[in-house]
């Protein structure tokens, strides 16, 4: 896992706030319900952050942020650098 | 009488070179098209509807992302004579589950020819759309010129024949056709711009607002296109997700118009980044209108001050009442009076026993405060239903009936739900509101009135004292009332998302803090208040929390709230 992926896993167990959950770049979050797709705003936001992108919404579905791992594939799909 | 025949006549009249929609993704990515260009891309759609068997009297269905493709694929189903209506896209905040099922609810109500969807529309989203036999589901291009264009042969289209269907605000799947004929929707049109003095050599709108809504489709669509002024439109998720690119878009193409919820002026001035404000300068808008929920004075005075320092003038707000089912506006608050729109101060305790309003000074010890919407449009007629005797010198509060001439023709499909609808002429809105000097202020739906002890108390006004708290997420609450038959009242409930889920460890002070803000400012006290945490409440379709869906939610969470009276105990 990169520290980048790092990042994004500490974010989001700080979100879920389940004591001694363990998530990984691989664990499914929306298809397994530990997040729902409302909090993804947050995510995305994140995502931008932590990648220095932008990341056109319109272009992202459930999908593509079910796994850490996923939301960083979409993040080099459909992201462009940052001005 | 309006200017033109039908919405196509007026496209075509359009000067060819003048820039139509600017569809803005960011600072690297727009494109701009002419009237001319937009005319031709819509007849490229009209060919490919017309190959795959659309004709006069279809439905089309669309579900295309915002844009100029999407845009030209509705105006191509017109040229037909066919009848299109936009639904929503899917996006990543929407749940696959709850997308499909509304699509198969609306797709089936409406018996859809055929379903237009872009290249990209991810194929698991599609679940049972519901076609007619022979119909089918068709991928469109961009409709970028392909020399066939002119090859289809276009109906002449009578003013009387249904333009489109454009659906009632509700939760997906709940949603009702709303059907419009071009009369109408021309009607329409010329009222609202002369209400608005609409000069279409100097105004320019702005846009982020869904094409599957009234404003985004007949604000900042149709109206453009029949006065022939640009639109500046982004999708509705780029805005949420960067509310400052609103300021960046109106300040690059000096934009003089635009429609927003009122949610969108107090999460504007909360979540635009300060750091920024150097970039922008909002001194183009003139006209920057409160539509499609209750208007609140007090988040409109949020952006004005949020925004002074950026030009905004505050002579621009403005504020409209408006509903699919009228096309779009049935109010529009006077242009350019400095102060905006009226308010006005009422006995609090009197408004809330007598269902009544009896104006008072401003500053008076538990008054309530209301925002005007503006003046009825001249071809609509307003009708205050209310229950309570007359009296002299008060206002009685009631049930908005209107009617006129941009009045929709009917539910498409549902005469069940027309004639319940629409009585003697009259559109019942089921919204609550009172007519004071020639101008309508609205207050609240009826189904949401809640009735505590012989008082009439509006959920909006709990809601926004409970949002007021700063460890509530603004604009994420709902009051809502459950019967209490021990009492024989009203109870009132409260669910209010904390700004942050660390807030939940303070649940019990931050209650009693909404408390004791709730009986200060109503004199009422709730029974019960639902701290949540973010992304709890259910949103509607155009983003505003839906009540009735959120109270459901609630009541299947807490088994309890719904009580069990004695009596129903011996039984």
């Amino acid at each position: 896992m990169t520290e980048e992926m790092q990042k994004m896993v500490e974010r989001i167990v700080h979100l879920i706030r389940k004591p001694g959950l363990a998530i990984d770049e691989n664990t499914p979050l929306i298809s397994s319900g530990l997040i729902d797709s409302m909090a993804l705003v947050d995510l995305l936001l994140e995502l931008e952050k932590i990648t220095q992108m932008r990341i056109p919404p319109g272009k992202v579905q459930p999908r593509d942020m079910d796994t850490v791992a996923k939301m960083f594939a979409t993040a080099q799909r459909v992201g462009k650098p940052r001005r | 009488m309006a200017r033109f025949f039908n919405l196509i006549d007026a496209l075509v009249a359009a000067p060819a070179e003048r820039p139509f929609i600017t569809y803005w993704s960011d600072e690297d990515e727009h494109q701009t098209v002419t009237f001319g260009e937009f005319g031709s891309r819509s007849r490229v759609q009209a060919r490919l509807l017309s190959d795959h068997g659309v004709a006069v009297g279809s439905r089309v269905v669309i579900i295309m992302p915002q844009g100029v493709a999407a845009m030209a694929v509705f105006v191509g189903a017109m040229m037909l004579g066919a009848v299109p209506a936009f639904l929503a896209y899917p996006n990543f905040k929407i749940d696959p589950s709850k997308y499909r099922a509304g699509l198969a609810g609306v797709t089936a109500n409406l018996n859809a020819q055929i379903v237009v969807i872009d290249d990209e529309f991810p194929d698991d989203m599609l679940g049972h759309v519901s076609l007619e036999d022979g119909a089918s589901l068709l991928r469109a291009g961009d409709g970028r010129a392909t020399g066939r264009e002119d090859a289809v042969l276009l109906p002449k289209i009578a003013p009387g024949e249904l333009a489109f269907i454009q659906h009632s605000a509700g939760t997906t799947g709940l949603q009702k056709g709303v059907a419009l004929t071009h009369s109408a929707v021309l009607n329409q049109l010329e009222h609202l711009a002369v209400a608005l003095k609409v000069d279409e050599s100097r105004d320019s709108v702005y846009s982020w607002l869904p094409l599957y809504h009234d404003m985004g489709l007949i604000a900042c669509f149709m109206l453009p296109m029949v006065f022939h002024m640009p639109v500046v439109m982004q999708s509705p998720l780029d805005w949420v997700i960067h509310p400052e690119t609103m300021l960046q878009v109106i300040t690059e193409y000096k934009c003089t118009l635009a429609w927003l919820p009122n949610f969108a002026f107090q999460f504007s001035a909360r979540r635009v980044p300060q750091d920024e404000f150097t970039k922008y300068d909002l001194s183009s808008l003139r006209a920057l209108i409160n539509c499609s929920e209750p208007v609140r004075g007090t988040s409109m005075d949020e952006f004005r001050s949020a925004f002074a320092a950026v030009g905004f003038q505050g002579a621009a707000l403005q504020s409209s009442y408006a509903m699919a089912e009228n096309v779009f506006a049935v109010t529009q608050s006077e242009t350019g009076r400095p102060s905006g729109p009226m308010r006005i101060c009422a006995d609090g305790p009197r408004f809330r026993k007598e269902h009544v309003v009896v104006p008072v000074a401003d500053g008076t010890p538990g008054a309530v405060s209301f925002t005007s919407s503006g003046c009825v449009l001249p071809n609509t007629r307003i009708r205050i239903a209310s229950d309570s005797r007359k009296q002299l010198d008060v206002v009685p509060v009631g049930e908005i009936l209107i009617s006129g001439e941009c009045l929709f023709t009917e539910y498409f499909n549902r005469p069940d739900l027309t004639a319940a609808a629409i009585v003697d002429g009259w559109y019942h809105t089921g919204d609550l509101g009172f007519f004071l000097r020639d101008e309508l202020y609205v207050i609240a739906r009826k189904k949401d009135l809640l009735i505590v002890a012989g008082e009439n108390l509006y959920p909006q006004d709990i809601e926004e004292i409970v949002a007021s708290h700063p460890a509530i997420h603004d604009g994420r609450v709902v009051a809502t009332g459950v019967y209490n038959p021990d009492l024989g009242t009203e109870d009132i409930i409260v669910a209010a998302e904390v700004e942050r889920a660390a807030f939940l460890s303070d649940a019990e002070q931050i209650e009693r803090e909404l408390r004791n803000l709730i009986v200060h400012s109503m004199g009422v006290a709730v029974r019960t208040i639902f701290l949540k945490p973010p992304n709890w409440i259910v949103k509607s379709t155009a983003g505003k929390p839906a009540r009735s869906t959120t109270r459901e939610k609630l009541l299947g969470e807490h088994p309890e709230l719904t009580f069990k009276s004695q009596e129903t105990n011996l039984l």
